[in-house]
Order: C-alpha cells, then sequence, then structure tokens
C-alpha cells in the first residue's frame, strides 16, 4: 500500500528532514510512526498524501508513483487518503454534518446518498446526535472525532494522521486511537504519527521510529521506546 | 453519486456574494461606474461621429473655374480631382446651375434677376473623407490649370480635424484606465475572498476537490459581478442620456443630439456587459494566480 525507496527530502535552505529512508507499509497495517520533535514525522506523513515531494528516492501510495504524478492527479489521490491533524481543521461556520458533508460536496458528491453517507459515518464516530452542532460548540475530542468522520466518508485506502491527540488529554485521546484501530478493522490501512506514549505502549502496533530523519526501529508490536 | 461541477459553483458563488454583499457591493458598483464611463464614452463618440459628418458634409471645397473653360476640360478637371487622395465626391455645377442655385436663394424675389445675363463661373465642389484633408485637396486643387479661385473653410478643417483627433484619444485612454480599474477593483474583491477562505481552500485541497471546483466560483462570482455592473453602468448612462436628449431638446432643439435606435442601445447594454464579464473574469484569474496556487 506505501512504499518509500530510498527517499531523501531537504527543504529548501538546506533542513535536511529525512535521509534515505526506505519503508513498506502492506494494506490493513497500522502503523505508529515515532520519534523526538524534528526526527521527520510530519515531513514523512506530507510526502503520502502528496503535500512534499522527496528530493531524491520514490514514494508509492495505493500503486501510484507519487514523484512523478501529474498536478491533475493528485486531488484523485487524496480522495482515497484520509488525513487527520493535530488542529482539527474544521470550518467553524458549518455545522458538524456540513462539515463531514463538505468532503463529498466538492469532490462532486452530493443529494441522497451523500446524505447517507454522512449520517453514517457520523454514527460510527458517536456524534450522530451533534449533528446540528457547530465546531466551537464541541470539546476538542469531539471535534477531532468529526475530522476523522469526515476523513473516512469517502471510505479511504489510507488513514494519515499527524499527531492527531496533541491538543487532547489521555482518555480523549485513548478514544480517538479506539476510533482509528476501529476503521483499521474494517480494512483500512492506518499511519499515525504521536507522541503519546502511553497509548503506543497499551496498544502494542507496528512502531517505526525515527532519529534525525533516518529510520532507527522498525518493529511488531513495538513500544514507544525500545 | 452525481457529478455536479456545475451545480456546486452556483450555489457557492451565490452564497459567496451574498456572503460577502458588502465588498461584492463594492465591487459591483465600481465595475458599474467604470462601465458608465465606458458607456458615456461610447455614446460621446457616436455623437461626435453624427455631429462631424454633419459639419463635414458642410466643408465643401469650391474651386472657381475661369469664365472661358471649355466644356470638356471641366470634365477632364473633375475626373482629376475624382483621382486625388482624401476625396469623398466630386461635383460639377455649370454656370446654369449656379445660376439657379442663386435664384432659390431669392426665392419669392427672384424676379429681381430677371433679364440679367448670368454673371456666375462653373465650379467643382469637393468633399473629403475627412476634415482633415481638407488642406492637403486644396494644395493639389490649386496647381490644376484652369482654375480662378478656391474657397474652403480652412480653421474650421483644422480644429475640427484637431477636436476629434483629441476626443477619440481621450475616450480611448478613459476606457483603458477605467477598465484598469475595475479589472482591480474585482481583483481586490477576488482577493479578500481568497484569504477569507483560505482555511476552507486548504481543506478542499486536502480532501481531493479539483482546481475547478476550487477556482469555479471565485470565477463566476467575477463573471457575474462584471455582468451585474455592465447592466447598471448601462442603465445608468442610457438613463442618463435618454433624460438629458429630452430635457436638452425641449431647450435648445438646434442642437444636434443624436437619439439613439434600440439596435444603438441593445449594442452599448451589449458591449457594457461583455466588456463586465472580460473585466470581472481578468480581475478574478489574475488574483487567483498571484494569491492562490492554482
Ligand atoms: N517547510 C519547511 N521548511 C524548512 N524546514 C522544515 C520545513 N518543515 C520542517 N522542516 C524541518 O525539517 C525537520 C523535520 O521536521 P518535521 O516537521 O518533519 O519534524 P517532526 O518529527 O514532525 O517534529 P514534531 O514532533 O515537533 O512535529 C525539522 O528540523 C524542521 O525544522
Ligand atoms: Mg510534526
Amino acid at each position: 500500500m506505501i512504499q518509500l525507496r530510498d527517499v531523501t527530502k531537504e527543504y529548501p535552505g538546506g533542513m535536511l528532514a529525512l535521509s534515505h529512508v526506505n519503508l513498506d507499509i502492506r494494506k490493513g497495517e497500522f502503523v505508529f510512526i515515532v520519534g523526538h520533535s524534528g526526527a521527520g514525522k510530519s515531513t514523512l506523513i506530507k510526502l503520502l498524501y502528496r503535500e512534499e515531494v522527496p528530493t531524491e528516492g520514490r514514494v508509492f501510495v495505493a500503486g501510484k508513483d507519487l514523484t512523478r504524478m501529474r498536478r491533475r492527479e493528485v486531488p484523485f489521490l487524496r480522495r482515497r487518503i484520509g488525513v487527520v491533524f493535530q488542529d482539527f481543521k474544521l470550518l467553524p461556520d458549518r455545522t458538524v454534518a456540513e462539515n463531514v458533508e463538505f468532503a463529498l460536496r466538492v469532490t462532486g458528491y452530493n443529494g441522497r446518498d451523500a446524505k447517507r453517507a454522512v449520517a453514517q459515518v457520523l454514527s460510527m464516530v458517536g456524534l450522530k446526535h451533534r449533528a446540528g452542532a457547530y465546531p466551537g460548540e464541541l470539546s476538542g475530542g469531539e471535534q477531532q472525532r468529526v475530522a476523522i468522520a469526515r476523513s473516512l466518508v469517502r471510505n479511504p485506502d489510507i488513514l494519515i494522521a499527524d499527531e492527531p491527540t496533541g491538543n487532547l488529554d489521555p482518555d480523549t485521546s485513548m478514544e480517538i486511537f479506539r476510533l482509528m484501530e476501529r476503521a483499521n478493522r474494517y480494512g483500512t490501512t492506518v499511519v499515525v504519527a504521536t507522541h503519546a506514549r502511553h497509548i503506543v505502549d497499551s496498544m502494542r502496533k507496528r512502531v517505526i521510529e525515527l532519529r534525525n530523519g533516518t529510520v532507527v526501529r522498525d518493529v511488531r508490536r513495538g513500544a514507544y521506546d525500545d | 453519486m452525481r457529478y455536479t461541477l456545475v451545480g456546486y459553483v452556483f450555489s457557492e458563488t451565490h452564497k459567496s456574494i451574498w456572503r460577502n454583499r458588502m465588498s461584492s457591493f463594492l465591487s459591483c458598483g465600481t465595475t458599474a461606474l467604470a462601465l458608465f464611463l465606458l458607456g458615456v464614452a461610447i455614446i460621446i463618440s457616436l455623437n461626435l461621429d453624427y455631429i462631424f459628418t454633419d459639419v463635414e458634409r458642410q466643408l465643401e471645397i469650391q474651386a472657381y473655374l475661369k469664365m472661358e473653360t471649355p466644356d470638356e476640360e471641366a470634365a477632364a478637371l473633375v475626373k482629376m480631382c475624382e483621382g486625388m487622395d482624401g476625396v469623398a465626391g466630386v461635383r460639377f455645377v455649370s454656370k446654369d446651375e449656379a445660376f439657379e442655385e442663386l435664384r432659390q436663394m431669392f426665392q419669392d424675389k427672384a424676379a429681381v434677376l430677371e433679364g440679367i445675363e448670368n454673371p456666375l463661373p462653373a465650379s467643382i465642389r469637393i468633399t473629403t473623407l475627412r476634415a482633415e484633408d481638407v488642406p492637403k485637396v486644396v494644395e493639389q486643387v490649386k496647381e490644376l490649370p484652369w482654375i480662378d479661385d478656391v474657397i474652403y473653410q480652412e480653421e474650421a478643417s483644422r480644429n475640427l480635424a484637431v477636436l476629434g483627433r483629441v476626443t477619440q484619444a481621450l475616450s480611448l485612454g478613459g476606457t483603458v484606465v477605467v477598465g484598469l480599474v475595475a479589472v482591480t477593483v474585482i481583483g481586490n474583491t477576488t482577493r479578500m475572498t481568497i484569504e477569507a477562505r483560505r482555511h476552507e481552500i486548504a481543506i478542499m485541497k486536502l480532501v481531493g476537490a479539483t482546481d475547478g471546483f476550487v477556482v469555479g466560483p471565485f470565477v463566476l462570482t467575477g463573471i457575474v459581478l462584471g455582468i451585474l455592473g455592465g447592466l447598471l453602468g448601462a442603465g445608468l448612462c442610457l438613463g442618463l442620456y435618454n433624460y438629458l436628449t429630452e430635457s436638452l431638446g425641449k431647450v435648445l432643439p438646434f442642437i444636434p443630439i443624436l437619439s439613439l435606435s434600440r439596435e444603438a442601445i441593445l449594442n452599448i447594454t451589449g458591449i457594457l456587459v461583455l466588456t463586465g464579464v472580460a473585466v470581472g473574469t481578468l480581475g478574478a484569474a489574475l488574483s487567483l494566480r498571484r494569491h492562490l496556487d492554482v
């Protein structure tokens, strides 16, 4: 599902964020990306949905070579990838349901099928009863669940999250990770960059550790530290 | 599930104009003002054309022939005049016709001319294509044989030519300046909308919206504002002109003012609306190119 081949990413200005990274993530896997601040986690995540392109090497996602992808193909790649961030990225002037439906509307889908898909995914994240609320009326955890609902409404092949619980307390964080685990059980490949040590330790998934832009550890059923 | 770019763009445009009704109103108003000025320029130039053709018709060069000029020589002279650059029409007026003109000028008192032998020479009357051609043609006519005297309104024709050129340049320059202002204003409105929607646009791109969905509403908003501005500008300048012709016509009935035909009104409206569309599209497109990575 995801392959990185000898990937190096140097930002303009000479900052080397990733250096000769090789990685294979198979369909249906659940993967934690850990590492100290500045290790290159966010950079790696950005390569996966083609927010950034590598300076060297190749990135394959869902069978596509992202390094050779044309600009106008990018939207179609992103429709197969759900992305979740620490800051939720919700639209404050739209309701919960409208925020989720937004992902469908701006990609050309509306009508009754869209409404049904929204209702379905909202009940999956447990927010059906808040469908008419605005993000400002929700707790941080609830807002992140809306963001997850939006990222899942198209049934993506991959769910990517960059510190999804950075703004949440431990209990709420656990709920969010349980939700992602649930999506993973339905077949979605999940890649999460996180600092949430206790959750990584308790969930026992594959852990990839980055240090100064290189992979220093890659273990199944791993922990936050080795 | 239906693919509905058009539906999406229209509903977003409608919402975006309403949501930003203040700046929409502003840019629509400025565009209307710009196109109003363009409309005024068009109407002025139509009127100048109308006045000039009227006056130019009176700017006839009169070349008087010597009394003894034989008829066949006169005919040859007419041919020569017809061949000159800038000449629109040549008319030969014989001695008899000149006398008839005189008789008509005296009208009911024509009796005083009875029994008088015709004192008038034959003449060649020349009209030019443009007022500024007059001096050049006069120079050539003076060189011809059998010509006794050439009469024309030198001052008037020079002034008219200059006035014509100046107004043309002014209205053209005004149109360009005013058009640029309108493009800038629409571009600015687009930029403000982009700034207000940066967050939303980022999310659109994140969830896989194509460029059409991202820029479509902006471009259509520009076009709609341009159309509204064009209609408003056309209504303003046509209404004002109509009012002026009616009130001026009563006070100063002898002033030559063109009354616009239905066709002219439709043409002016069409030109203004199309210019509005061009202005709106250009303003939106330039702004999108500068402020959005598409
Ligand atoms: N757009 C950018 N331009 C220049 N340098 C950048 C850019 N983004 C990141 N970097 C640099 O690249 C390195 C890796 O950054 P990255 O954001 O990938 O780290 P991270 O592992 O996500 O850190 P954190 O845990 O703090 O989020 C850092 O040194 C950072 O300063
Ligand atoms: Mg980061």
